[in-house]
């Protein structure tokens, strides 16, 4: 069992202040260094798409699931996204019941930022008739562990689900849609992948990848979505301050590490093969 | 809407080579794995695959019960709050917590509480979280199997595990363990959970329609079943500490 606590003692807070400041962390880790990953996708069987992703002790499971609908007004040729996130109560004494709080938001919230302002999503390809029919693709994230930083795992999570979705291909009949017969995978409906990297700050130390502990500890955060070549969305969260110097500084710094994660990850690998 | 890829309701239950449209005798249950201590800021929890099903469960507690009034001066009490994931079903569910899961979590808070002590923890909780992230037939009786190996993982005192197995009929045959499609066609389903201190029900629900007799059977053939059922769950909780030991071992520590 881990020991989590609302309140976190004076002794640890500042153990883990010092060694930073000697640009030490508790685990070990570099100031630059992600925790250890792991992801395995289409593992349930009744969702069009799923990820199970880890990251150090933060584990997030992901579902896609699709429905067919009327397309907005002023986007009538387009597919719609929504992402939802919940912070399941068995997942931390800190989480509990009810309906989503600020903090299940804010996940769900900074992940579809980072997505929707990328070329990430094909909306047009999520048409089935202009006016008539487009799918509503939804991204639902599960916490089954908190172990900090939940944005970077549930957006890698969510981009691990969406490659490895299979969903029925719709056509427009005059009965209204009907399946093809074929499916629409990741390769169709997924281009750009926009990386959400966290940096934590203490102090006026900042680093990557905050742990639990050290998110307690730490009063905000910084959270820049970044594709290979564009900032998609940035979201400070938490009472802390950033000079403009350290947001230079961390903007530049995620492109390098989203680089490296880029080819760690290799998320295409995920894409299910159809029979 | 979703488009119709397959028909919900299948012709024939039965294969023409007399076993059930996933291979199964009819006595078979469906393979089963379970594991403790997968979610570590928990208490306690498990994780068990069922067939199709997969099922995570935590246990909190004894805590401070939220809202207060709640609180039993003179024993503890237990919650369990069973939750489908909306992924977890061919139609999304809708997130918010709907009559069949509130029914679901009292009737497996139910069967589980004749084996706690809670009077020996008074104006506490003990709250235990089931969710379903992949469904296919047969979720409270997994559900049900999987709470109690949290619990035990969590060390709470225990008159022993509970044990959960459905039996039901299919096309005029009586089955045990059905799936979710043989659930939703066929004749009847019986989930039955066995508290074995007392080698006696504690959750017994029945829908459908069969005789007296067949009732009898069916009982019958549940007990087989979560005997088997009764021994994948203490093997589950040795192998955690066959682990421990392992670790321990390669450590150099002590091991008796």
């Amino acid at each position: 069992m881990m020991d989590i606590k609302r309140v976190i003692s004076t002794i640890e807070k500042s153990y883990i202040e010092n060694n930073l400041k000697k640009e030490k962390r508790i685990d070990g880790r570099g100031l630059w260094e992600y925790r250890d990953f792991n992801i395995k996708t289409d593992i349930i069987a009744a969702a069009e798409g799923s990820s199970d992703m880890s990251l150090g002790d933060t584990r997030i499971l992901t579902g896609i699931k699709y429905d067919i609908g009327e397309p907005y007004p002023d986007m009538p040729d387009e597919g719609v996204c929504t992402i939802m996130a919940e912070l399941l109560p068995l997942a931390s004494p800190l989480f509990e019941r009810g309906p989503p709080d600020q903090q299940s938001i804010e996940l769900a919230r900074v992940v579809d930022r980072g997505i929707r302002h990328a070329n990430c999503i094909q909306t047009k390809r999520l048409c089935i008739k202009e006016n008539e029919a487009v799918y509503i693709v939804f991204v639902d994230m599960y916490v089954i562990n908190h172990g900090g930083n939940m944005i970077d795992c549930g957006g890698i999570g969510s981009l691990a689900a969406l490659i490895s979705a299979h969903i029925p291909e719709g056509k427009w009949t005059e009965d209204g849609p009907e399946w093809t017969g074929e499916y629409l995978t990741g390769k169709d409906i997924i281009s750009d992948l926009p990386l959400p990297i966290t940096f934590g700050k203490i102090g006026d130390s900042v680093f990557l990848d905050p742990n639990l502990p050290e998110q307690l500890v730490s009063e905000g955060r910084l959270t820049i979505s970044v594709t290979e070549g564009n900032i998609t969305s940035i979201q400070k969260s938490g009472v802390t301050t950033f000079t403009p110097e350290e947001i230079k500084m961390l903007s530049k710094k995620a492109f390098d590490i989203a680089k490296d994660l880029r080819s760690s990850l290799d998320l295409w690998q995920y894409t299910t093969k159809i029979e | 809407m979703v488009l119709l890829i397959q028909d919900e309701y299948p012709e024939k239950l039965w294969r023409d080579d007399g076993k059930r449209l996933d291979g199964r005798e009819p006595y078979d249950l469906r393979p089963i794995k379970m594991e403790v201590d997968v979610i570590k800021n928990a208490d306690g929890s498990a994780y068990i695959e069922w067939g199709n099903n997969k099922i995570f469960a935590s246990v909190y507690g004894p805590r401070e019960v939220h809202p207060h009034h709640l609180a039993k001066p003179d024993r503890g009490i237990l919650r369990v709050f069973y939750r489908m994931a909306t992924f977890s079903v061919f139609d999304r569910k809708r997130p918010a917590p709907g009559r069949r899961e509130k029914e679901i979590s009292m009737v497996i808070g139910d069967c589980l509480e004749p084996v706690l002590f809670l009077e020996l923890y008074p104006g506490t909780s003990f709250e235990i979280f089931i969710e379903v992230v992949d469904a296919d037939g047969g979720t409270r009786c997994a559900s049900t199997t999987v709470a109690a190996l949290a619990l035990a993982d969590a060390g709470v005192p225990m008159r022993s595990l509970v044990t959960s197995c459905a039996v039901g009929k299919i096309d005029g045959k009586l089955v045990t363990d059905l799936s979710g499609v043989e659930d939703k066609a066929g004749e009847a389903d019986l989930p039955v959970s066995i508290t074995w201190f007392n080698d006696e029900l504690s959750l017994l629900q029945f829908d459908g329609q069969i005789s007296q007799p067949e009732l009898e059977e069916c009982l019958d053939m549940a007990k087989d079943a979560l005997d088997k059922v009764y021994n994948l769950q203490l093997d589950a909780l040795k192998r955690k500490y066959i682990k421990i030991q392992e670790e321990a071992e390669e450590m150099g520590g002590a091991t008796d």
